[in-house]
């Protein structure tokens, strides 16, 4: 069990820069997500951890020990990776051994060892299979116990779920936070799926550009998306955001686009006006009454909800969410109103801060956005 | 229509068949049939009296054996030899990242731009300097200049077919980097090594120019110029002979491939690695 910190860790390949000045403290037995899109720096930054990249400038501690030229088999991690690496020419049993046979534990303490870990995980009736023998699933399984059968102070999880299909990937969710809260170990996941980091995380470190956006509990991140860009990327569907002016009067400002003008009280101290950006989630617009005028575009129908598109007056389209038995036909005429409390305002420009003030939420962590 | 079709294309698969077994089908009729119905007209095509004499003269009366023994020595050293540098010159050209990898690559290539008879005058020269001419072991270099090559582009390629990840876990698993490499490479790259060493040994086992050139006492000479040597001379050429030799030649190619073949195609790793 261990604590880990990213101190300004910097890591370049050539003239590239895939992680910029990262600071991070994942403090003991928590479950942390690095979530962000292809090539935002979090496969680079779990590989660090790992030992398999050394940062280009910067400090890794795992524990008390910093372990920036630890190789891998010395930092007392375990990792699972997407593609599973199990040896194809070893059996499960044999796979499941190799950390410990590599730690010179003796045959008869590993064989007790891996019988553990596959009744852990189902694995007994496997163990004596080749990898290229197993489903999709069950080398998963494999793969996380050849990182089980050891107890090692960080598990580093790169995208484990991604190749299962839909109705695993669920179960697997469960599994992976029951092992987690079971086993109390630090445990650092990567995955560009919002849900899979919103549903298994003490918290979440969204990344972008090889800079953290914010790093914050799976419920902050979605209430106070920390700027635009995480506002954007968490939520399914997504947030509307639509571009606009500020303007100050007297304490409170308003906010005003194209079919859109309303008042959305006080601001944080960075707010100035001119251009921003207000974003709205699709629960947040009430349909049936109000000051705004749209076209119904869209109706998708999932069964529980119907997810609406509505044009407005300006030419701005806006995604609304509404329980199943309220529905609309397409071409239809509504009047909306956008929730003013819910609404956020975020400075110009795609990584542009949250300006809301932090009263009616927990305390977005604007210093990381800010980074 | 159809039907006429499949005739014809068996017809024209025999005719290749037959025309690749042939040779090697006199080849074996010739070295057992006794001299004086080689010759005779029109040729018997299985022979009248099978003998053996040709066999057990070479055995007994000429050099055979010792070019026999320095053919195997020759391209056992050299299959060893190229197929453990181009392991881990494959190894490096994969897996390392530094600067001219590539150029290093392409330049290896380089030498088979060359015909080979250009560059065996400056190796003379350089095993001579080196006091290792008219030796197996400076056939043994020679061989490894052309053969490696080709072997370290052919284990590049199945070295590129193992998956990086496969390695990284074992070094998060605790093996160190020689370690990774002994367990976890090696054993995929078995059908790669194979393949390799087969056709290296193939090469150095039929290989003549070089042997012509570079080694002329009998006690060094490999079968290919040792044969020629011994039974071809400007007057006459000892057919039974030759072709007894010629068999007891292609034994053991045929032995070796046999053996390895069903390495080839067995234990190709897929499966271990998803996505």
């Amino acid at each position: 069990m261990a604590e880990v910190i990213f101190s300004e860790v910097k890591k370049s390949f050539g003239a590239f820069t895939a992680v910029h000045g990262l600071n991070l403290h994942i403090t003991e037995g928590e479950f942390v997500s690095l979530l962000g899109p292809s090539g935002c720096g979090k496969t680079t930054t779990l590989r660090m951890l790992a030992g398999l990249e050394f940062p280009t400038s910067g400090d890794i501690q795992i524990g008390d020990r910093v372990v920036n030229d630890i190789p891998p088999g010395q930092r007392d991690i375990a990792m699972v990776f997407q593609s599973y690496a199990l040896y194809p020419h070893m059996s499960v049993a044999d796979n499941i051994a190799y950390p410990l046979k590599k730690r010179g534990v003796g045959k008869a303490d590993r064989s007790i060892a891996v019988a553990k870990t596959a009744e852990l995980l189902q694995l007994t009736e496997l163990l004596k299979r080749k990898p290229r023998q197993l489903s999709g699933g069950q080398q998963q399984r494999v793969a996380l116990g050849r990182a089980l059968v050891r107890d090692p102070k960080v598990f580093l999880l790169d995208e484990p779920l991604s190749n299962l299909d839909a109705k695993l990937r669920g179960y697997m969710r469960v599994e992976l936070v029951e092992l987690h809260r079971r086993l109390g170990r630090t445990m650092v996941y990567v995955t560009h799926d919002q849900l899979e980091a919103m549903t298994m995380s003490d918290r979440i470190a969204v990344m972008e550009g090889g800079v953290l956006q914010q790093f914050a509990p799976p419920a902050e991140v979605y209430a106070a998306p920390a700027n635009r860009f995480v506002a954007s990327f968490i939520g399914t569907p997504g947030m509307t955001l639509m571009d606009g002016a500020l303007s100050r009067q007297g304490g409170t400002w308003r906010f005003e686009a194209p079919g859109i003008s309303m008042d959305v009280g006080a601001l944080n101290d960075r707010a100035e006006p001119g251009g921003a950006c207000l974003g709205v989630r699709p629960e947040h617009v009430l349909i049936g009454q109000g000051p705004v005028n749209g076209t119904i575009q869209v109706v998708e129908k999932t069964g529980h909800e119907n997810i609406v598109i509505i044009g407005l007056e300006g030419g701005q389209r806006l995604t609304g969410r509404v329980p199943a038995p309220q529905s609309w036909s397409i071409g239809e005429n509504v009047q909306l109103s956008l929730d003013a409390e819910q609404a956020h305002i975020f400075g110009p420009g795609p990584h542009g801060p949250r300006l809301n003030l932090p009263s009616n939420v927990a305390t977005p962590d604007l210093k990381s956005a800010a980074n | 229509m159809a039907h006429l079709r499949k005739i014809l294309f068996n017809l024209m698969a025999w005719s290749i068949v037959l025309a690749v077994a042939f040779p090697l089908f006199w080849m074996l009729v010739t070295s057992v049939k006794p001299q004086f119905e080689l010759f005779r007209r029109p040729p018997t095509i299985l022979p009248e009296t099978w003998t053996f004499e040709h066999y057990w003269t070479l055995l007994a009366d000429t050099n055979f054996l010792v070019y026999f023994r320095n053919s195997v020595i020759l391209s056992s050293a050299t299959t060893l030899l190229v197929v453990a540098v181009a392991t881990l010159g494959a190894y490096s050209l994969v897996r390392f990242k530094y600067r001219g990898r590539e150029s290093l690559a392409f330049l290896v290539l380089f030498t088979y731009l060359l015909p080979s008879v250009v560059l065996i005058i400056p190796l003379y020269l350089l095993l001579v300097q080196l006091g290792v001419s008219n030796t197996i072991f400076s056939l043994v270099i020679a061989y490894t200049t052309f053969a490696l090559p080709y072997a370290l582009w052919l284990l590049r390629s199945f070295m590129a077919g193992i998956p990086e990840d496969l390695e990284s876990a074992a070094l998060c698993d605790g093996a160190t980097r020689m370690g990774a490499f002994r367990d976890i490479i090696l054993p995929q790259l078995l059908p790669g090594i194979i393949s390799t060493a087969l056709f290296t040994f193939i090469l150095s086992w039929n290989e003549y120019l070089y042997a012509l050139v570079l080694v002329n006492s009998d006690s060094s000479r490999p079968l290919t110029t040792g044969v020629m040597n011994m039974l071809i001379s400007s007057f006459n050429i000892e057919w039974s002979l030759l072709m007894a030799a010629s068999v007891m030649m292609s034994v053991p190619l045929i032995i070796v491939f046999a053996f390895l073949q069903s390495y080839l195609t067995r234990g190709f790793g897929a499966g271990g690695v998803k996505g």
